[in-house]
């Protein structure tokens, strides 16, 4: 058996009940951390993997390459929440493939709080990154996920709305102090909903300009150097 | 920065704080809310000085604001203060609210305190040896980001030089067009360097055999007495949460163990990065003055 295997299967078995039940048994409201535990969990694997995989120098650096353009462009544009960060992961993940969409994602949710700050939402917010990259490569590869740009801007809006957005959602709604029930849980996401529209848009707008050429400019790069073979053809 | 403690080993710095932010997140007794805070708030004032005031103020009127739009929310508890929009507004949930509103102040300070102290060279450091592939990662990350802005910049000069620049107030769909160019362009680029950075990490050996990785900060007497008394230290608070002394209820009316040698030890704890602040401006005061 693969080491990451195992890893994965002691994860899913072993550490994530663990994780539960640890949650139950602490005092007070301990969801925030419980939650967060699992995430932690989650993603300890995918790193693993690919740790295990000795990752070749040119998949190394084009993943790097690919992290550093999407906090560039979360960095660089003014419009707030309005970014095209998470078009740039799903793209990734559309050319490279399920693995390399999930490590842009996450990597670059780590790296671009090192420059505006680490908070208590970034192991949420690589989970939601790297789950948003590793779904647009799961569906491309399916063949699921026609490479037009309307269709194209469709996902990435959805991939926020019903995705993205919510789970940072549930992140504010677990750190937010106070009493948990039906009322707040509709006041937190409404009031979430504004940004993560925003956030969609950019992400659709985004899809729709640059899709189709980022899109080509990666594969011209794949079938130049033969490389990161595992996307979709 | 002159912190004692940014200086010491980043083992040290990331077991310390991952112990402040998770027993600020688990502990609700108001004692131990009321210890994190302001040892949270102590050594956050230490590390940015002037710099605290604003982000301090922020948080306070957020705690402030979450406390009083509690008991709106959360109707439980005994003793009725008033009735608003003929909902009764409870002490109790007046006091679970501040309460966690505490945890969540609690939590903010230790994250800026970390956020000064273990910057990302220290993050790579630390986990270079265990993950070297993932640090390489991080490090080419970190290095690539000026890199693109800079090499952005020089596209957009570039293009202005030959007519193509964009004036501030030119309509909105232009701007757009011209930063999808420039965007377009700028991968480009960044991808046709990547491929010569890796042939070249290739012919220098990369993944021949495995990385040794070099790690600038050591382990000295001082780090190891931290680290030891830390982890004692830790353990006492751990052992007096297993007993119970942490334990709390708020609602519907509020019991709280009797305040014991538990939140000594976790005062102690989360101290010790400001004592060892202090030491050290002392020393130097002392040592200047001998002068």
């Amino acid at each position: 058996m693969k080491k990451s295997t195992a890893v994965t299967l002691l994860v899913f078995f072993l550490l994530i009940p663990a994780a539960l039940y640890l949650g139950l048994q602490l005092p007070g409201r301990s969801y925030y951390l419980t939650a967060t535990l699992i995430i932690l969990e989650i993603l300890v694997p995918f790193f693993l993997a690919f740790e295990g995989r000795r990752p070749q120098a040119r998949e190394l650096v084009v993943v790097a390459v690919l992290c550093a353009i999407a906090i560039a462009s979360r960095v660089a544009l003014p419009l707030p929440h309005f970014k095209p960060t998470i078009a740039v992961i799903m793209l990734a993940g559309i050319a490279f493939g399920t693995e390399t969409g999930f490590m842009v994602g996450a990597i670059t949710a780590l790296v671009s709080n090192f420059f505006v700050g680490q908070g208590a939402f970034t192991p949420w917010q690589m989970m939601a990154y790297g789950a948003a990259g590793l779904a647009a490569g799961f569906f491309a590869q399916k063949g699921w996920l026609p490479r037009k740009p309307w269709a194209l801007a469709l996902f990435g809006f959805f991939a926020v709305m019903l995705w993205v957005g919510p789970l940072l959602d549930v992140c504010s709604l677990f750190l937010t102090p106070i009493q948990i029930n039906r009322q707040t849980v509709t006041a937190i996401f409404t009031s979430g909903l504004v940004v993560n529209v925003v956030q969609a848009s950019g992400a659709a707008a985004t899809m729709l300009l640059l899709g189709r050429p980022l899109l080509e400019k990666l594969e011209r790069i794949q079938i130049k150097y033969g490389m990161l073979s595992g996307g979709a053809h | 920065m002159n912190d004692a403690f940014s200086k010491c080993h980043p083992l040290v710095n990331f077991l310390f704080f991952v112990g402040a932010i998770v027993c600020g997140a688990i502990l609700q007794h108001p004692a131990y809310v009321a210890v994190g805070t302001v040892c949270g708030a102590v050594y956050y004032v230490l590390l940015r000085r002037s710099k605290a005031v604003k982000p301090m103020a922020l948080m306070l009127l957020l705690a402030l604001v979450m406390t009083a739009v509690n008991p709106v929310f959360n109707t439980r508890g005994e003793h009725v203060l008033f009735h608003l929009l003929g909902r009764p507004y409870t002490q109790e949930a007046l006091v679970y609210g501040a309460a966690l509103s505490g945890v969540l102040l609690t939590m903010l300070l230790w994250l800026g305190c970390y956020n000064a102290v273990l910057t990302g060279d220290k993050f790579t450091a630390l986990f270079g040896s265990i993950l070297p592939a993932i640090s390489l990662l991080l490090v080419m990350v970190l290095r690539m980001v000026p890199n693109l802005m800079r090499k952005t910049r020089q596209i957009v000069g570039a293009r202005r030089c030959v007519g193509k620049g964009t004036m501030e107030d030119a309509p909105t769909g232009e701007k757009l067009r011209g930063g999808v160019t420039v965007l377009s362009a700028m991968t480009s680029w960044a991808l046709e360097g990547s491929i010569v950075t890796a042939d070249s990490m290739r012919s220098r050996g990369y993944g021949a055999t495995r990385r040794s990785s070099f790690m600038i900060y050591r382990m000295t007497g001082t780090d190891a007495l931290v680290l030891t008394v830390m982890v004692l230290l830790l353990a006492v608070v751990i052992t007096a949460v297993c007993l119970g002394q942490a334990a709390v209820a708020f609602l519907p009316h509020l019991t709280a163990a009797p305040v014991s040698w538990g939140v000594c030890a976790y005062g102690a704890y989360l101290l010790l990065p400001a004592v060892l602040h202090g030491k050290e401006a002392l020393q130097w005061r002392i040592s200047r003055s001998g002068i």
